[in-house]
């Protein structure tokens, strides 16, 4: 059986190139479709028990973590929602509070460990901090709201919160996974991924280093179209010489 | 005119030389006493005699300023100012230190230097890294002088005066911005 047989229509495009190593095979999409065909009758069930079990990630920039333990803790007590887990690595984790200012610093490892979150993945933008800058929206070092980085899905403000805000930014984001539909969402993947992405070494937007790259390549070539242009009127001169 | 001109500033009496001021002028050190921060006495000294004048200040019984509290930088409209704050837990007794480098005498593209006190005050090294950091000041014969609060590859000192912020996809300028 050759790997052309298993590539199907609709499925994602290979180079030309790449398809002697590239073996795809229709498992995935008849998941999908039985996902899909299931989804009315699977996704209230799931949704409910996913809603109920919302893990959050142990993120604490400033501040606002000390609010977040506090709703973590017997007086407010989060686990009555079923968050109490915090889980330590993004990779357990279903959502991410992110408690506290972002500096431009701390801004890749926050896109760092949004990216190694599993999906279904969640932000609560907790504080002014993190909507907009709060405070130090002016200043050098502060990113501007922590949805110029990665997308957000409860926005709570406060500074900080009262953790009664927590739970109720919480209660919001149950409301928003109940009605959801997981197999639009899975279409929609590709747009859950981080906004921007910050270059670890030079603190810079990777589009701007793109951008850079490109435009110095760009006056590379032109500067060789130029080099080459001189030696043809060189050459053209040395001709006319000639003649 | 609604206001008079100003009377030719008097040229003030060179102040006294305090207690610690007498004490280094007794050890071959001149000090430049300036007005007192906060009831503390205040000196300005050259950045050369810093380190001796240091040692003897935590050093010598007599005055014993063994606790280095901060060393942090200012930038005036004239000078670099690097400042070092003594305490001595004996005596509870205060004093203020400043090395003045007047802008005029720094390069172009330079950044002001002051010899650094961390080989032998270590509590030293990190605010020295803070105030390269955030004021330019390089400190030389510092063990390990990098960036420690910003990123290594910053450009600028942010609380230059004429330092200008970066604006971009992560803190573009707020249109009710000061700067």
């Amino acid at each position: 059986m050759s790997e052309g047989n298993l590539i199907k229509v609709g499925s994602p495009y290979v180079p030309d190139e790449l398809k002697d190593t590239v073996t795809l095979t229709s498992l995935d999409h008849a998941i999908d479709a039985l996902g899909e065909l299931l989804s009315p009758v699977i996704s209230p069930v799931a949704n409910l028990a996913r809603s109920n079990s919302v893990w959050p990630l142990t993120f604490g920039t400033s501040c606002c973590a000390i609010e977040m333990m506090c709703v973590g803790m017997s007086a407010f007590d989060i686990s009555r929602f079923g968050s109490e887990v915090f889980r330590a690595t993004p990779r357990q984790a279903d959502m991410i509070l992110t408690a506290g200012t972002i500096t431009r610093k701390m801004a890749p490892a926050l896109i760092t460990l949004y990216e190694q979150m599993p999906e279904p993945k969640y932000v609560i933008a907790m504080g002014a901090c993190t909507i907009t800058g709060g405070m130090f929206n002016d200043s050098y070092s502060v990113v501007q709201g922590v949805d110029r980085i990665i997308p957000v899905d409860v926005y709570l403000p406060g500074c900080p919160p009262r953790p009664e805000a927590i739970l109720d930014a919480l209660l919001k984001l149950q409301q928003k996974i109940r009605t959801e539909n997981y197999h639009e969402r899975k279409k929609r993947t590709y747009n859950q991924r981080a906004v921007r992405y910050v270059d670890y070494d030079t603190g810079k937007l990777v589009d701007d280093l793109v951008e850079e790259a490109r435009q110095e390549a760009d006056a590379v070539l032109a500067g060789g179209a130029t080099i080459a242009l001189k030696s043809e009127e060189k050459q053209a001169e040395a001709s006319e010489k000639k003649d | 005119m609604t206001h008079d001109a100003k009377p030719p500033a008097q040229p003030e009496a060179p102040l006294e030389p305090g207690q610690y001021g007498q004490f280094l002028k007794e050890h071959g050190i001149a000090t430049n006493r300036l007005a007192d921060s906060c009831g503390i006495e205040t000196i300005a000294i050259q950045a050369e005699h810093l380190p001796s004048a240091l040692k003897l200040l935590r050093n010598s019984q007599e005055v014993k300023l063994d606790l280095l509290i901060t060393v942090s930088g200012v930038d005036n409209n004239e000078t670099f100012d690097s400042v070092y704050h003594l305490w001595s837990y004996s005596h509870t007794n205060e004093l203020v230190i400043k090395v003045m480098i007047k802008k005029t005498d720094v390069p172009e593209g330079k950044l002001p230097m002051v010899p650094s006190i961390s080989n032998f005050w270590s509590a030293a090294n990190w605010h020295e890294r803070e105030t390269y950091d955030l004021v330019g000041i390089r400190y030389s014969g510092h063990p390990y002088l990098r960036r420690i609060l910003n990123p290594w590859d910053w450009e600028g000192h942010p609380l230059r005066r004429d330092y200008k912020q970066p604006v971009d996809g992560l803190n573009d300028k707020n249109p009710h911005s000061f700067r």
